[in-house]
């Protein structure tokens, strides 16, 4: 028998499955058909229950914003506790005037050392050749002189140093403006009460004078006139203190330091903008060269292992099927 | 094209080549509802592009055949069996000579899979390599040696 005859017979054999076989086909496309069926219902109860899901959620973040916004117009409209005004108040601006606890009124019946020193930040050199004029036009305006004034500007920095003798029945009014220049950066009040010292002083001088009386009525002799112009010279000295004291307590001290702002410290070391890309592309170079290093030979015995793993298997199947 | 269809459709082509394969239509009846049930629950993963369903589904069958015969030679060896089965008595087809069917007993099971696919379920020869996982020359080289060897017994046989 040829090899085409051979052929031809073999093709000829018609295998047809038994009926059994087919039933059970049959049976399970029709597995096939329900469980395709079911998930379909499946699919189409989600079609349902996804947006009707999205709709409950929706409505309750709705109802849950809208709620909030009730809470807040209640708020609104009610009056504020002071506990809660206390916990919101919004700080005052740093411009504007001095709190007065900080600028207490100098007393007016007693004698007081009364010193302020204020600082300012302005934005430009200019706004602090500015501050300055200004102090000095409100100064002069009070009564007051300057005692030193010191201003420097250096590119976008200036400062300036001013002290002020202003009367001390203006000093209030004078911090109060002068804080008005910038923004306030620093503050400091110092009041010295002078007056128990100047009441020293002057019974010192009445019983230096007392003594000086009882003296003049005594017999006039070297000892006693020698006494007497010490006496004169001590009176003389506490008088000229006490008058000193009380020239220099007629003016208070206002320390006025007016500054830009600081430059902003560099935030980068040199660097030019795309420094980050070369860093990043520095890394990613770095671990391609790891990766090329542990992952190549890794990668190699992968597949040669997969390869080995493919021929053992083929080699099996082949003696499985190499019997008759 | 739903799972029934395909089933429908494909049913004697899987049967016909798990018979040839299996050399044993009680067997091969057993296989094929096995076949149709895994290939029921690998279903999704069919992608018509990469072959037809005939195709997919011999390819299955194979899987399954395979399966059989780890197991059989499992059994085999652990029951001590040195004679052969019953199966060698059944027909192996309707309208086989004689000879033939005796010549056809002396292939070995991947001899007769090649037999199965090229010839009597004609699949060209890529589609049949594909289902051996071989390349088309070992298909076509293993092919020409079952015919051979069914050729000189036959002849020996006459």
């Amino acid at each position: 028998m040829s090899q085409r005859d051979l052929v031809a017979e073999l093709r000829a054999v018609q295998l047809t499955a038994p009926a059994e076989v087919r039933e059970r086909v049959r049976l399970i496309a029709a597995t096939a058909e329900l469980s395709t069926t079911r998930r379909f219902l499946r699919r189409r109860s989600l079609l349902l229950v996804v947006p009707v899901a999205a709709a409950l959620a929706g409505a309750v973040v709705l109802t849950r914003s809208s709620g909030h916004e009730q809470r807040t117009g209640l708020a609104a409209q009610s009056p504020p506790s002071p506990a809660y005004r206390a916990a919101t108040a919004t700080p005052a601006p740093a411009t504007g005037s001095v709190p007065k606890a900080l600028a207490p009124a100098p007393s007016p019946t007693r004698v007081q050392r009364y010193g302020a020193t204020i600082g300012l930040r302005v934005a430009s050199p200019g706004a602090v050749s500015s501050a300055v004029k200004q102090a000095l036009r409100i100064t002069s305006s009070l009564g007051g002189h300057p005692s030193s004034v010191h201003a420097s500007a250096a590119g976008k920095a200036g400062t300036a140093d001013l002290v002020l003798r202003i009367p001390r029945r203006n000093v209030q009014e004078a911090v109060t403006r002068l804080s008005q220049l910038g923004t306030i950066t620093s503050e400091q009040v110092d009041i010295q009460d002078l007056q128990a010292g100047l009441d020293a002083t002057g019974r010192r001088i009445a019983r230096l004078q007392r003594d000086l009386a009882t003296l003049r009525s005594e017999p006039q002799s070297t000892e006693r006139d020698r006494a007497i112009a010490a006496l004169t010279a001590e009176v003389q000295r506490l008088q000229r203190a006490e008058a000193a004291t009380l020239r220099g307590a007629q003016y208070a001290t206002v320390r006025l330091h007016v500054a830009t702002a600081p430059p902003p410290a560099p935030t980068h070391n040199g660097h030019g903008p795309l420094h980050g890309i070369g860093v990043g592309a520095y890394w990613v170079g770095v671990g391609s060269v790891y990766a090329l290093a542990f992952g190549l030979p890794l990668l190699v015995l992968g597949a040669l292992a997969a390869l080995a793993i493919r021929a053992v298997r083929r080699r099996r199947v082949d003696a499985l099927l190499s019997r008759p | 094209m739903t799972f029934a269809q395909a089933a429908e459709r494909h049913l004697d082509d899987v049967y016909g080549y798990l018979a040839w394969f299996t050399s044993d239509r009680a067997v091969a009846e057993d296989l094929t509802g096995e076949t149709f049930e895994r290939a029921l629950r690998l279903w999704h993963r069919f992608d018509p592009t990469r072959g037809s369903v005939r195709t997919w589904l011999c390819q299955v069958a194979r899987t399954v055949a395979l399966d059989h015969f780890r197991s059989e030679r499992r059994r085999t060896r652990r029951e001590q069996l040195a004679a052969p089965s019953e199966r060698f008595e059944a027909r192996f087809a309707e309208g086989l000579s004689p000879d033939l069917e005796s010549a056809l007993r002396r292939l070995t099971a991947g001899e007769r899979e090649v037999l199965a696919l090229r010839i009597v379920l004609d699949l060209d020869a890529g589609t049949a390599s594909r289902v051996l996982g071989i390349s088309e020359t070992n298909c076509t080289t293993r092919l020409n040696r079952a015919l051979k060897k069914l050729e000189e017994a036959l002849d020996v046989a006459a």
